[in-house]
């Protein structure tokens, strides 16, 4: 059997062990999904919207929004296709396994193949569903035969080969990270900030202002020439100009020779990818160290000093500027609080917000502030039960775990929320510097209750991995909890004012409640 | 007697300019059939030497030749007539036992008639024949290194690295690893080479022993003339006066502070 091919058996028997009692019949049972999505539902869908919409389509793929809006929808998919084998790979940032490929005699192409081939069957799957609901929309607009096959090999050739570059930049990025401590880190740190360039590209497109781009004649044209860099948009370009052709009596002058030299292109560029991954798989699968340099602590600067100030200075502060430096020094706790940042700014940017009081301008923080508290405080138990352990072999050490953790929280989250509310506020038409101040008092106020509330959770019900879908768990009840509890406080109070008042309040209960109950639960576990 | 493991001025440098000697000049050689431990301290460069000979990691300078093939110009083959157990060994934990034997023995090209047997005596050998079928996830860590030297022995090469072999097993199964070693080296001639810190093992298994520090090998010979040559009478003596360690009376210095309380 050849070497890729037993890497690739490996690697789908990996991928597909929680369901290896049905393995076996799995390819039948995928079969017979897509059928049914692709021969059925998606048809069915199509029929139905167009029944509905019929000549907003026409009016869509006639207008000059088509192409770019096209463009950006195959470049999200690609860009998916690219990050989330990278994703997947970096969740879990180990080097070992190279160990095993290079002390076995196999080239490190056959790997690199190997791993994509082995991922393929379930990426296929994706595959199948994405052109089949696409070519579903297709070809009711009167789109033929041949420009349908053609079509279909878009999808694959622009799919297949985002996975194929994928495949190289996990491998090299485990390699690379995978050998220090440091590399780990930010190899758990990547996965967040990767999404954040697709999370703004589509709230630019629901938000409404890159979509009002493309329909300006003035701006779409620099969008397209901008996306037209990406392989994705020459695939777009294919069935936006097939689409054009179809419902355009006149049709599209020098049609077959844009396509050929679209589709001709994406050939080539499918087939670069595959002959550079083949050149660079040698670095990809490589143990040699990159580099010796050991992180080193500085001494305490004036950010610890003032710290252990907060902290009341002797064993407390000391204890606290500890907590803050293991929680500081990981990049994957950073990465978090960016990603909630860049939430926060995407959303203020694209959303807007209403600005006609105090109030209305930090509703979108109530929901957000939450989030980031549940993020920061989630930490307290990833360490695992040992390092609970730690403090509750020291006398006294629970109390002073959850005080430390409590404050150290807060002080990560609050300087983000004072800023933003400032922000927020100093917009609001005829703000007073008294209501800057008690705005952002009371959403400090909101900040710490979350945290509580956050820290009371996590202690009651401990992650003790750092899988981000346990974490996104607790973080979950967090976020639900904040919905429930605006929606509670605006239907009892109708005031802004005092609902928000109430809003407050109820957080705090609830906070001081689970993080009594955290406490105590913090002595039980084992 | 046939060298089957020949190292020339073998090095392997890291940083800038090299200033990192991990193998440094490693002259050594290795017989046909014997058993040869490569001791030394934490960070000494017994893996790195490993890893250089099993053409994991190439070499700053000099080669090595494994079988008669040089790890620099015949990779491959160096590959195929060795087996190698790492110390931290990576396992696919979601596969079971002997589907990971299986893997590992298409890897090595262990022919397809022969492979199934092969692993169920593998798994007889090593009392795991009962979990065939378990996760690997689900072992304990002796079960787990259990499984990795059957994975080493599933293509039956005649040479064997074994990095701390013995290190996270309990002493039942150590002793078992020990019996196995002897008796490939024995019975079924197989060279082996051994890095380990636990002194009674390599003094107890091997023919030879070499001593590394800092990259270099400062002694080599049998536990008995490397005894004789630092005129120490046990191989942790020996060991310590050669690399180097903590004086007694420094052990308790750290209390010497006074007017402190706890």
């Amino acid at each position: 059997m050849r070497k890729w091919l037993v890497i690739a058996r490996n690697e789908y028997r990996i991928l597909t062990n929680s369901i290896r009692r049905i393995r076996r019949y799995f390819p039948i049972l995928a079969i017979l999904l897509l059928v049914f999505l692709v021969g059925f539902l998606a048809p069915l869908m199509a029929g139905w919207i167009y029944g509905l919409l019929h000549d907003e389509f026409l009016a869509f793929f006639v207008s000059i929004a088509a192409m770019g809006t096209m463009q950006l929808v195959l470049f999200m998919f690609f860009f998916l296709f690219i990050t989330y084998p990278v994703n997947s790979s970096l969740k879990d940032v180990r080097t070992e396994e190279y160990e095993i490929f290079l002390s076995a005699p196999v080239k490190p192409s056959d790997v690199l193949l190997g791993k994509f081939m082995g991922i393929l069957p379930l990426y296929a799957i994706a595959i199948a569903a994405i052109t089949g609901f696409f070519t579903a929309f297709l070809i009711p607009l009167g789109i033929g035969v041949i420009e349908t096959i053609i079509i279909i090999a878009v999808f694959v050739l622009t799919f297949l080969s985002a996975i194929w570059i994928g495949t190289l930049i996990a491998a090299i990025l485990r390699s690379r990270l995978g050998r220090t401590s440091r590399g780990k880190d930010i190899g758990k740190a990547l996965p967040l900030i990767i999404v954040l360039p697709i999370i703004a590209l589509m709230y630019a497109l629901m938000g409404g202002g890159l979509t009002q781009a493309l329909s300006d004649p003035g701006t779409s044209g620099t969008v397209q020439t901008i996306m037209n860099i990406f392989p994705s948009s020459w695939g777009a370009g294919i069935m936006t100009l097939f689409a054009h052709a179809a419902i355009n009596s006149i049709g599209v002058p020098n049609l077959w020779f844009e396509v050929l030299i679209r589709f001709g292109g994406l050939v080539l560029f499918f087939l670069g990818t595959l002959w550079l991954g083949e050149r660079v798989a040698s670095r990809a699968y490589s143990l040699e160290a990159m580099s010796f340099t050991a992180s080193k602590a500085k001494p305490d600067g004036t950010f610890y000093r003032t710290v252990r100030s907060i902290g009341g200075g002797r064993s407390f502060g000391t204890l606290l500027v500890s907590i803050f430096k293991d929680y500081g020094r990981r990049f994957e706790n950073l990465s978090k609080i960016i990603y909630v940042v860049g939430l926060l700014i995407l959303v203020s940017v694209f959303f807007g917000m209403d600005r006609s009081e105090p109030g209305s301008a930090l509703v979108m923080g109530l929901f957000i502030f939450p989030f980031l508290a549940a993020f920061v405080v989630g930490e307290v138990t990833v360490r695992g039960k040992e390092s609970l352990f730690l403090y509750r072999k020291a006398p006294g050490g629970e109390g002073r775990l959850v005080k430390a953790r409590l404050l150290q929280s807060c002080l990560v989250v609050f300087p983000i929320a004072m800023v933003y509310s400032i922000l927020s506020l100093i917009l609001v038409q005829n703000i007073t510097i008294l209501d800057v101040l008690i705005f952002t008092g009371l959403l400090l106020l909101i900040v710490t209750g979350f945290v509580a509330f956050s820290l009371g959770l996590f202690l009651l019900m401990p992650v003790f991995t750092d899988k981000p879908a346990e974490l996104m768990g607790n973080v979950m009840i967090v976020m639900i909890t904040s919905i429930v509890v605006f929606v509670v406080s605006f239907v009892l109070i109708k005031d802004f004012l005092g609902s928000l008042l109430l809003f407050t309040a109820i957080v705090w209960m609830l906070g001081t409640a689970f993080l009594y109950m955290g406490k105590m639960n913090l002595s039980r576990i084992e | 007697m046939k060298v089957l493991i020949q190292t020339d001025r073998l090095s392997k440098y890291y940083g800038k300019g090299g200033e990192i000697k991990a193998v440094d000049n490693l002259d050594l050689e290795v017989y046909e059939g014997e058993t040869f431990g490569l001791l030394g301290p934490n960070g000494a460069g017994k893996t790195t030497a490993i890893r250089l000979l099993n053409c994991i990691i190439k070499p700053t300078s000099g080669t090595a030749r494994v079988m008669g093939h040089d790890i620099l110009d015949d990779d491959l083959e160096v590959k195929r007539v060795t087996g190698l157990l790492t110390e931290s060994p990576g396992l696919y934990e979601k596969l079971s036992a002997y589907e990971f034997l299986e893997f590992m023995g298409a890897l090595y090209d262990v022919p397809e008639d022969i492979l199934p047997r092969r692993i169920e005596e593998l798994l007889k050998l090593f009392g795991l024949q009962k979990r065939r079928d378990y996760l690997l996830e689900g072992y304990s860590r002796g079960m787990k290194q259990r499984i990795l030297i059957a994975s080493a022995l599933i293509h039956d090469p005649p040479i064997l690295f074994l990095d701390e072999p013995t290190s996270t097993l309990d002493p039942r199964a150590a002793l078992m690893v020990k019996n196995l070693v002897r008796k490939l080296a024995e019975d079924a001639g197989k060279t082996i080479f051994i890095c380990s810190h636990i002194l009674p093992v390599v003094e107890e298994l091997c023919d030879r022993i070499g001593i590394i520090n800092k990259g270099r090998l400062v002694a080599l010979g049998t536990v008995d003339s490397i005894k004789k040559q630092t005129r120490k009478d046990t191989l942790e003596d020996a060991f310590i006066a050669i690399t180097g360690g903590v004086r007694k009376k420094e052990l308790l210095s750290w209390r010497e502070q006074r007017g402190t309380s706890a």
